[in-house]
């Protein structure tokens, strides 16, 4: 429960920037151009009754912080430019290392035809771009089975472009859409990677191309949303491999990965409910010769409602769930899933400062190579197959 | 009969309501008109045009006109649009809309910003921009 001198420093910053009346929106101007900043900080805390979660000591307490800072500008009325460098240090995640997060340039031709390219955040689902943004969220942590934090760096953004853009035909709600190409950035610091350190795989590089599509429609109900989402991917890991004391280069490589999502939203006044399915399948083949299937199953249901201008109630329940052959686990064990019921409070202080108080109820724990939080490397003398969580956050944005 | 009178006081309330508000534009733009559809995409940033011409929406910064429009036409309330507008500010899909604090600074800003696109309150002076009607 340490609180090195970085976190007590942004701690500081949280409390006073506000106090201070600096929570204005930061618009200035460069060679007669308007140019907007935004930015937020979230510090947070986590204390498990038993293993530890997402590479951290929870058991004992600990400090985790997220913060982003964006610059953008609108050059002409169809062009907009801006980047935004985001940081965080999780348990081994992150580790305050600033990222560019987003870079891009977005021309839009037309309503229903626009053009994005550079360092762009993939749209899939209805939070993979967002997940980030806690801030925008009721919860502290969002459903863990499709938004995995230790996942995050793997889908978040892609280098390339999209096409995108939106059509209303009459009385009909509005469609949305994107199709985006590019490669992901290469992620050796995320769980999956922190995960095959477990077997002495240490990854050099980790990354490669994604391709997809999300449709969305903003039905004739006002406030109701669906969509579906898709994602192919073309993964390439290369490093080495530790065992019996020698040390052999590994290669692994996807021949059939993809992901599918589906979901569905309504918000109506104080009232705001949330549901996504994802399926993942994952087929990759190890040293060439070695091919790995994995079938993942996910989904979740949320609702939260605001029963004071400052207060916000919620609740979601998330599921998910890996059996895999090759490892002999069968449905009923523990290490293949990871179910989880929250109840969450979220208190804005103001339209800029927040607070969060959520409580975890988890049963399983979806052994390490799932990537659900749950590493051995962290929980060296085994898995309670529940784990209760307290989660608070505190966070500014501007 | 109750039942009846109470439908017809809620209407007349839900009109009296919409009517609170007008939508203005920039001289600049063509249309004489809006559609509520057209309204709820220009201000929710998945459309960008009406008509043929180039539009940028302003909002009022809080206040019972800002409140009425947004629930009005938006179907949301004050909160959930900033989470809305912030979604696509942090992920660089757009920029925040310009804020303004009062019914004179928007009818200002949008006689002289072209393209803009605005709401105000009925009773509001429309010096210099144009009415739109919403259909």
């Amino acid at each position: 429960m340490l609180l090195p001198t970085k976190r007590l420093a942004l701690l500081v910053a949280l409390c006073v920037y506000p106090i201070a009346g600096l929570h204005a929106q930061l618009d200035f101007t460069i060679d007669g151009r308007q140019v907007q900043a935004h930015g937020f900080l979230s510090e947070g805390f986590a204390l498990t009754n038993d293993n530890n979660y997402l590479t951290m000591n929870t058991t004992s307490g600990n400090f985790f912080t997220e913060a982003a800072f964006n610059v953008s500008s609108q050059i002409t009325d169809k062009f907009r430019v801006g980047a935004q460098v985001y940081m965080r240090d999780i348990g081994h995640f992150g580790q305050w290392q600033p990222e560019l997060d987003w870079a891009m340039g977005d021309y839009r031709f037309k309503s229903w035809f626009g053009v994005r390219a550079g360092k762009v955040k993939t749209t899939f689902g209805l939070y993979n771009d967002s997940q980030d943004m806690e801030f925008l969220q009721t919860w502290a942590l969002l459903p863990q089975a499709i938004y995995a934090v230790d996942q995050r760096s793997s889908y978040i953004a892609h280098t390339g472009g999209d096409l995108y853009g939106s059509i209303s035909p009459k009385k009909a709600g509005t469609f949305s859409y994107v199709l985006w190409a590019g490669k992901n950035p290469s992620d050796t610091n995320g769980g999956y990677a922190y995960a095959l350190r477990t077997i002495g795989v240490d990854y050099t590089s980790y990354g490669g191309r994604s391709d997809g599509a999300d449709l969305r429609w903003a039905t004739p109900v006002s406030g109701f949303i669906v969509g579906a989402s898709y994602m192919a991917r073309d993964v390439v890991g290369n490093g080495t491999w530790a065992f019996y004391g020698t040390v052999a280069p590994v290669h692994e490589e996807s021949h059939k990965e993809y992901l599918e999502q589906f979901y569905g939203q309504y918000i109506r006044g104080k009232f705001h409910a949330d549901a996504e399915y994802r399926r993942y399948y994952r087929g990759i083949m190890v040293n060439y010769t070695m091919p790995v299937n994995d079938d993942d199953r996910c989904w979740y249901v949320s609702a939260a409602y605001r029963v004071h201008k400052r207060l916000e109630l919620g609740t979601y329940y998330s599921y998910f769930d890996d059996v895999r052959a090759y490892t002999g686990l069968t449905a009923s064990n523990p290490g293949s899933y990871v179910h989880d019921k929250v109840a969450s409070a979220r208190f804005d202080i103001s339209s800029h400062v927040y607070f969060k108080l959520e409580g975890h109820f988890m049963s399983g724990y979806a052994e390490a190579a799932l990537v659900r939080g749950f590493y051995t490397t962290d929980n060296p003398s085994g898995f309670s197959p529940l784990t209760n969580m307290l989660v608070m956050r505190a966070g500014y944005n501007f | 009969m109750n039942y009846l009178r109470s439908i017809l006081l809620l209407s007349l309330a839900a009109a009296a309501y919409a009517s609170d508000v007008k939508v203005i534009v920039n001289a600049s733009v063509n249309a004489a008109s809006i559609s509520a559809a057209e309204l709820k995409n220009i201000f929710l940033a998945t459309s960008t045009s009406l008509d043929g011409s180039h539009v940028e929406p302003v909002l009022e910064k809080g206040g019972p006109v800002h409140e009425a429009f947004v629930k009005e036409y938006l179907g949301k309330t004050d909160a959930a649009l900033q989470t809305y507008y912030r979604s696509l500010v942090f992920t660089g899909k757009a920029s925040m809309p310009k804020e303004l604090g009062s019914d004179a600074d928007v009818v200002a800003y949008v006689a002289k910003t072209k393209g803009a696109i605005g709401y105000v309150s009925a009773g509001a002076s429309a010096a210099g921009v144009k009415v739109l009607e919403v259909q």
